[in-house]
């Protein structure tokens, strides 16, 4: 491995500090359930006193959001996403993966995307998918009895048409290429729609690669390194020598994944052609909206919609992005606009967390609907599918389905229309 | 099995695997020292049955609180049960009529803050550690922080205790009255007593109305000696700030690197000073201390705004643990000595600093005499990390021969015993052992610190 990545938990000073910020360790209390708990694991793993052979191991290092918290508040940079990563992938060799975790990289490995529409479910859902299920297109949001967990779950309906199907590139020598994800892709493709709208209105050309494959983090994250590398390397070879200025990766968790942890994910197998590579890929990705507010005129053109909003940040868009500012200058533009308390605590989501600890992450959620609603905001508004996933779901859940969701590129789409 | 009644009382709460026991082996010593199984008790009669089974079975026990000590306490040196008093983390009662709180051990210092605030109250202790470490912990290591100069340490603050014995006995000392003085004062011998002597199950703490208004500023000086003088004058002039912390220039550095907080990187130390009161009050003291300030040669920055001013004070909380970035060895020691020696202290250690040649940085609660004086070392060379031992010996010397003593607020823990007998005298330790014997004769409290 890598000497670069020791940095990640050598750097730990035992202080205790990640304590007071993890929002696991918030509902849970106990040692095992925080930052330094589980860098502690890790080095003693690396040192060799100790293995993950307790079946313990998945409790606690599956507990985790890898939602950066700690890494943002610890002040030696420890980098505990990586450390929880690398940890899972020791269990997964020891103990293997859930079912329900082969299946979807079976899937995310295997798939034609452009193929794929018949078989179009949310990428989190995919393994979800289950031919009983009435799947009516028309419904708001269907209950579905999930398969492995049997556990009724609010999930949003499947686009007709995915957004690979929908759009292809345009404009002449384009500079940017979209990549939007398997959410955007195959639920939330109305957000991919604002996107393209926006594109449009303001006559920027772009590029739509049909080929490029799922970025890998649901895979990656659940410490699946191997199949995580394969998708790394076809992103890297597809987009490396693409003649564009930007990447412009519209889910914060697949550019944090692309931005931040290819590099890392190739620093683990000694791969340095990949990691420099990825390091230079790196500079080229950036989210839309950040996009949109460094490189074009976008602010002068956007309208009031008169809409009352409050804006929640998602983790892998200000912490590992440190986007934070930009989305708010915008959305103050077209909406009236009031800061939440704790804007930057994550919703709970974590990706197969909120499958795996359902309960849990409601209850991380739930904390943040007191903070939402006492904006006394129309709309709840957000830069991340996921995050509109889960928070919807929560405002359901405590009767508060008057507020809705929107995306930033939704609210700025509405707005520019000059309404 | 040898602790098959303790898995029989706690079910899940019962740990002894190796993933286990290994997240319970550290404080923010860095030092690891495996127990043989980990019990989190959510109610006193249970931290009373498993004390005594251990006495009975003389096996060490060892309260933890929310391992962020700073001299190894939380340590289980010789194995046995690390006792975690995580789940013990309820506030019973906040009596609005008394002004007491009454707390489990395991509250986290700044969730009590947090609770207090709406009724407009606080507790004063407030160590840097204060969102992370437990009331139990602060009780236990008698924690001051930065409102020390004003307020005092966590033994002021304690009225009464609910404790466990070495023999699961439960006693409650001191109470809810503000004057009591039936029999001994068990409560204050308590306090700080790390874990030796019995374990905190409840607290019962003053409390105080929070000022009407405060307000930060950040002196910046070329020159330490001045800092440290300013100190001096500012007691002097009889104004009690509610915080008065120096950093110094390397600690600057460092925090800077770190967060970017703005700090001033070309200064040879800065003072934070908080003053509270009224607004008027906070108004005239504020203008007394700039006056000093400027006569002492400094540049002087208001915070205008909560952001300014939290952002001031997250730079001063950060300090400790940024210092890895300097080197990966440190010996972390918080010496006081009389306010009024503060400079002169200061100046002994850069000059042991140069005799050594390792890097020492000073940062601390100068409003209360108390210094953080870190000697950095690289763990990887035997020489500097002798020199650096040698180094701390010297700093105890010196502190002593000012008046001071070698702990303000971290404890003596495993990493200072060596230093205890010098400072206290070695028949007033045969006492603490006499002490440790009545109340825990077969010593299985936290053996094997304080040199119990
Ligand atoms: C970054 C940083 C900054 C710090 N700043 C300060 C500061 O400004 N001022 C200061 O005073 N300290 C400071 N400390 C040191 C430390 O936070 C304090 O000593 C704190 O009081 C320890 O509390 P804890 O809950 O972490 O206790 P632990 O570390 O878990 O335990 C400390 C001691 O208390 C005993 N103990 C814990 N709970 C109980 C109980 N219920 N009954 C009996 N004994 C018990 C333990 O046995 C041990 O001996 C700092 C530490 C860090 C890491
Ligand atoms: S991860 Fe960072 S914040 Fe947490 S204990 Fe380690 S150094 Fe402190
Ligand atoms: S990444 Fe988030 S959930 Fe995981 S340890 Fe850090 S703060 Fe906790």
């Amino acid at each position: 491995m890598d000497e670069r990545l020791k940095k990640e938990w050598e750097s730990c000073v035992k202080c205790g500090l990640c304590r007071s910020v993890c929002p696991v360790f918030r509902e849970l209390r106990q040692e095992p359930f925080v930052a330094r708990g589980h860098i502690s694991l890790l080095s003693d793993f690396i040192k060799g006193n100790f293995d993950f052979d307790s079946e313990k191991s998945k409790d606690y290092l599956y507990k985790c959001l890898l939602c950066t918290t700690c890494v943002e508040a610890c002040p030696n940079d420890s980098g505990t996403d990586i450390i929880v990563e690398l940890a899972r992938r020791r269990i997964v060799e020891l103990h293997g993966l859930a079912l329900y975790k082969k299946v979807m990289a079976k899937i995310l490995l295997n798939r034609n995307l452009m193929d794929l529409s018949a078989l179009s479910a949310n990428v989190l859902s995919l393994f979800l998918f289950n031919k009983n299920v009435n799947t009516s297109r028309q419904s708001a949001s269907l209950r579905i009895k999930l398969p492995f967990f049997d556990k009724d779950r609010l999930i949003p309906p499947l686009a007709p048409k995915t957004f690979y199907n929908k759009y292809k590139s345009y404009g002449e020598n384009p500079r940017i290429s979209i990549f939007p994800g398997c959410l955007i892709n195959y639920t939330y493709v109305k957000i991919g729609d604002a996107f393209i709208n926006i594109l449009h209105k303001l006559n920027i050309g772009y590029i739509v690669e049909k080929k490029a494959s799922c970025c890998g983090a649901p895979i990656y994250f659940s410490g699946n390194f191997d199949d995580a590398r394969i998708l790394a390397k076809r992103n890297i070879d597809l987009f490396y020598d693409q003649s564009i200025d930007y990447l412009v990766v519209l889910e914060p968790t697949c550019a944090s994944m692309m931005k931040f942890d290819y590099s890392k994910l190739f620093m683990y197998f000694d791969d340095e052609e990949y990691v420099q590579k990825a390091l230079k890929l790196a500079e080229k990705i950036i989210d839309p909206v950040k996009y949109l507010y460094d490189n074009t005129n976008i602010e002068e053109k956007l309208k009031d919609t008169g809409l009352t909003v409050t804006y929640h940040d998602p983790c892998h868009l200000k912490r590992t992005q440190k986007v934070k500012n930009e989305p708010r200058d915008l959305i103050k533009r077209a909406a009236h606009f009031t800061e939440m308390k704790e804007a930057d605590r994550c919703c709970g989501n974590g990706g197969t967390f909120s499958i795996d600890y359902r309960d849990l992450s409601l209850k991380i959620a739930s904390r943040k609907i007191d903070n939402i609603l006492n904006t006394k905001a129309q709309v709840l508004v957000t830069g991340c599918s996921a995050c509109i996933m889960q928070l919807s779901e929560a405002l359901h859940i405590a009767g508060h389905d008057e507020v809705k969701t929107l995306h930033t590129l939704e609210l700025i789409n509405q707005s520019l229309k000059g309404g | 099995m040898k602790f098959d009644y303790l898995k029989d009382l706690l079910k899940e709460r019962f740990l002894d695997e190796k993933i286990d026991r290994l997240q319970y082996a550290y404080d923010a010593t860095q030092k690891i020292y495996l127990p043989d199984c980990v019990v989190l008790p959510k109610t006193t009669q249970e931290v009373s049955r498993i004390l005594s089974f251990a006495n009975q079975n003389k096996v060490p026990v060892v309260a933890k609180g929310c391992a962020s000590g700073f001299s190894g306490g939380a340590l289980n040196v010789a194995g046995g049960i690390a006792l975690s008093m995580e789940l013990m983390n309820n506030i019973l009662e906040i009596d609005l009529d008394n002004l007491i709180a009454t707390v489990e051990p395991g509250v986290v210092n700044y969730d009590l803050q947090l609770a207090l605030k709406p009724h407009g109250l606080f507790f004063p202790p407030d160590p840097s550690s204060w969102k992370f470490s437990s009331i139990g912990g602060n009780i236990a290591e008698n924690a001051g922080g930065p409102k020390a100069v004003k307020y005092g340490v966590t033994k002021d603050w304690v009225l009464g205790l609910e404790v466990v014995l070495a023999d699961g006995s439960i006693i409650n000392v001191g109470s809810k009255n503000v004057k009591d003085v039936a029999g001994y004062n068990l409560a204050q011998l308590f306090i700080g007593s790390e874990g030796t002597l019995c374990v905190i199950t409840k607290a019962l703490l003053k409390l105080h109305p929070l000022a009407q208004a405060s307000q930060t500023m950040q002196a910046t000086f070329n020159d330490m000696e001045l800092a440290a003088k300013t100190v001096s004058d500012i007691i002097k002039n009889k104004i009690i700030p509610s915080s008065l912390e120096f950093v110094d220039h390397q600690a600057i550095l460092t925090v800077e690197n770190s967060m970017k907080a703005g700090l001033p990187t070309d200064a040879d130390a800065i003072l934070i000073i908080e003053v509270e009161g009224s607004v008027f009050q906070i108004k005239e003291d504020l203008e007394k201390i700039e006056q000093i300030c400027i006569k002492n040669g400094a540049r002087v920055k208001i915070a205008h705004s909560i952001e300014e001013e939290e952002s001031i004070w997250l730079a001063r909380r950060s300090i400790s643990p940024t210092l890895k970035r300097i080197a990966d060895g440190k010996l972390n020691e918080d010496i006081v000595v009389p306010r009024s020696k503060i400079a002169e202290m200061i100046k002994k250690t850069q000059e042991i600093a140069k005799k050594y040649s390792v890097m020492i940085v000073n940062f601390g609660h100068a409003g209360d005499g108390n210094i953080h004086t870190n000697i950095m070392y690289n763990t990887k060379d035997k020489d500097e990390e002798e020199m650096a031992f040698k180094a701390m010996d010297e700093v105890f010397n010196e502190c002593l021969k000012l008046g001071g003593s070698i702990s303000g607020e971290h404890g003596i823990g495993i990493t200072k015993q060596d230093y205890l007998e010098r400072q206290v005298g070695k028949r007033t330790v045969e006492l603490y052992k006499q002490i440790k014997l009545t109340f825990d004769p077969n010593n299985i409290l936290n053996p094997h610190k304080m040199k119990l």
